[in-house]
């Protein structure tokens, strides 16, 4: 039971770890935050992309997600985010975008590189 | 006797493999696949395992419904109601006397009907023959005894699970013609079913679904027509309304809401935006026997809130189009927000009336449009007559032109950074989701109201067909707590005087109002609000008389019936939570779930 516990600990930590910014592994997102043009881009697609009748910028009770705390339905790492919005969640409003983009790829790392810059503190 | 089956999944494979002409009922175990098929008279019949057939006598022998009873005016029966709007007027208004503030307090829970489903259940039933033909969200059609609730047959239409839908799984109701009962899906389909026996006689499909399309409305009846349009207004569709042949379910014709280049309206389009223009069609028309004209509404050009690509009116979006129903041409139109970036739509529920106007009384439309003013405009030639707020907020646009046209608040376009609460938001004054009601006696239009200002955010457009097109979002801010700790957002149920566009009475409700409204001879008004309570209102005082906890939020559109001399109402509670929080709802602890009430006035 004691090493149960320990590695339970050590789980929630890495856990606690994945849903902050203190995450150690870089990925695409990283090399946009403090870039003030990619993060505005990056709220402004969300704003026309992802919002709309779906995704709140307040906590309200919604069937889509609210984005900004620390609870991640389908995975709170950057890829995991990254693979939700490209290949959609079945039998939810949420369709699979793919990677289309107007700038492929790195439009979806700067709305999750927006995402992260306004995240709540996951305390 | 009907036969009823209950079994298990496997029970019923079972009985199939045995002998499966004789099995006329599947189980009510769900599959998401046709389990089997067999032999019905030469043809073969896909079974389904939720779609519980009848082959008993049931009915009280009215037999089927005729053009001329579809063109009837509601006020020469009570036993039925065979259209969405009661008749072709879509005034919403029963003829029921007894139904009345002096006697609503022996108005009692009669029986239930739970849908089995979560979503919106935003359905208006349909009664005739004793019977009850309701939708559910995600397309169930369920035909029931509307004395005691008893199901007769039940149609479960197995839905893809990648649907574009931009507000939820909702279906607002059936049609009926001859013995035909119609729905269409939301994947984009319309289907017509044997309205004793609940078989499916055809099934269209209107157009591809993961393009962007959905239908959510009942289908209109027009003759031996079917008319229904489609949603897709926030995924860059090019919008449009058809016709299908009752019999046959083949397409008469096919309307467009946005036109193609060369035609009239293209060059209210900047460069090729006409392609994604949206303007869907996604709400139920009205039909004007005497004239022989059809009227449909169209919603918002996409993108909703970011129209720098879109320069220009963006004709035909937001508009109410008059066509001759036989052909599908327009007659005439009239845009009621004109170059649309806060999704105010023209969607909502147009009222046929008789106007005084200038010494003449004029064949006229009203309507309580999204964008905030009660309009009235002649249904014969389409000239703008009047337009009035029937909100308490309304700041997007500065005064109405004596054409019609809105004078825009420039401070109210979507931007960037955006910091005026507009009014409406973008769910609008009165969402075309819900019903109206209206009563000729009274002189009254019964409208059920929100008050929930936004911020409009401009965003970035990005059109992938079948992909949210919206272009900007509408921020919430009086849905949740202000610096004093209110919330700012509430509802009302407001009497329009729709002779004078003048407000009579206002009954107010914490929340905004998301159900439609129904009027009845005897003087109450019946709707229900987001925190789950149905009550009647005093059609003359805007009192409420009568109230009843449902439990769930109420999004659907009362009707009243009458048979063997007792008088029934049916509501139907079930909310959509994504939805309702755009609405600027600021409730909790309310379930999910479709379940319809039936009272009975007790004699």
């Amino acid at each position: 039971m004691g090493k149960l516990s320990v590695l339970l600990s050590v789980f929630s930590l890495l856990a606690l770890g994945a849903c902050g910014e203190s995450s150690s592994r870089a990925s695409p997102a990283d090399s946009f935050i403090g870039d003030d043009a990619a993060i505005q881009r990056g709220r402004l697609i969300f704003a026309g992309t992802c919002a709309g009748y779906c995704h709140k910028l307040s906590s309200e009770r919604t069937d889509a997600p609210y984005l900004f705390d620390c609870e991640w339905v389908h995975g709170g790492s950057d890829q995991a985010i990254y693979n939700t919005v490209s290949q959609g969640v079945s039998g939810t409003r949420m369709i699979a975008f793919g990677e289309n983009f107007p700038e492929g790829p790195a439009d979806l790392w700067k709305i999750i590189a927006y995402l992260k810059v306004n995240r709540q503190s996951c305390g | 006797m009907r036969t009823k089956i209950s079994f298990f999944y496997g029970t019923v494979f079972l009985l199939l493999s045995c002998n499966p002409s004789e099995v006329k009922v599947p189980s009510d175990a769900t599959a998401s696949e046709p389990v089997a098929e067999f032999d019905d008279g030469g043809e073969t019949v896909e079974v389904l395992t939720t779609h519980w057939i009848n082959d008993a006598n049931i009915g009280d022998g009215n037999g089927p419904v005729t053009d001329s009873d579809l063109r009837a005016s509601q006020s020469e029966a009570t036993d039925r109601w065979i259209q969405f709007g009661g008749d072709y007027s879509n005034r919403r208004h029963s003829p029921i006397e007894a139904l009345s503030p002096d006697n609503v307090e022996g108005l009692e829970f009669e029986w239930g009907l739970p849908t089995g489903t979560i979503g919106q259940f935003a359905a208006s039933p349909l009664i005739y023959d004793g019977i009850m033909y309701v939708t559910s969200s995600y397309n169930r059609l369920f035909a029931v005894d509307a004395r005691t609730g008893e199901i007769f047959w039940r149609y479960d239409h197995q839905l893809p699970n990648d649907l574009r839908l931009c507000c939820g799984p909702a279906n607002r109701g059936a049609s009926i013609h001859g013995d035909k009962v119609l729905m269409a899906t939301l994947d984009a389909r319309i289907l017509a079913f044997d309205r004793m026996s609940g078989r499916k006689l055809w099934e269209s499909e209107i157009i591809e679904y993961y393009r962007g399309f959905s239908a959510t409305s009942a289908p209109l009846i027009v003759k031996d027509l079917a008319i229904i349009g489609v949603g897709g207004g926030e995924f860059g569709v090019r919008g449009f309304f058809d016709a299908y042949d009752v019999n046959s379910g083949e397409r008469v014709w096919r309307h467009y809401t946005v036109p193609a280049e060369g035609e009239p309206g293209y060059e209210s389009w900047s460069g090729n935006s006409y392609e994604t223009g949206g303007a869907p069609a996604w709400t139920i028309g009205t039909y004007d026997p005497d004239l022989d004209l059809l009227y449909w509404t169209t919603g918002n050009p996409a993108p909703d809130w970011n129209g720098d690509a879109r320069l220009g009116d963006n004709l035909f979006s937001d508009s109410v189009l008059a066509l001759d129903p036989d052909t599908g041409e327009r007659q005439w139109y009239y845009q009621f927000t004109p170059h649309d970036v806060w999704d105010y739509d023209g969607n909502t529920h147009l009222f046929q009336v008789d106007l005084q106007h200038d010494g003449e009384e004029v064949k006229a439309l009203v309507q309580a449009n999204r964008n905030g003013f009660f309009y009235a405009i002649n249904r014969a030639n389409g000239e703008f007559i009047r337009a009035t707020s029937y909100m308490e907020q309304l700041n997007w646009a500065e005064s109405m032109e004596a054409n019609g046209r809105p004078v825009i608040n420039p401070e109210a376009m979507p931007s960037e950074e955006p910091t005026m609460r507009v009014c409406p938001g973008a769910l609008g004054g009165m969402n075309g989701a819900v019903s109206g009601s209206l009563n000729e006696s009274l002189g009254l239009a019964f409208l059920p109201v929100i008050e929930s200002c936004q911020l409009m955010q401009k965003g970035i457009s990005m059109y992938v067909e079948g992909q949210f097109f919206g272009g900007g979002m509408p921020i919430s801010v009086d849905g949740v707590e202000d610096e004093t700790g209110e919330v700012p957002s509430y509802g009302h149920v407001t009497a329009m005087d729709y002779q004078t566009g003048e407000v009579r009475w206002r009954h107010y409700d914490p929340q905004p109002m998301m159900a439609g409204t129904l009027s009845t001879e005897g003087g109450l008004v019946f709707s229900g609000s987001q925190t789950g309570h149905a009550f009647a209102l005093n059609a003359e005082t805007g009192e409420e008389v009568w109230r009843y906890k449902l439990g769930g939020g109420v999004r659907s559109q009362p009707v009243a019936y009458e048979l063997d001399g007792d008088s029934y109402v049916a509501i139907a509670s079930g909310n959509f939570g994504g939805i309702s929080a755009f609405s600027g709802a600021n409730v909790s602890m309310i379930p999910e779930g479709g379940q319809l009430y039936v009272f009975k006035l007790d004699r």
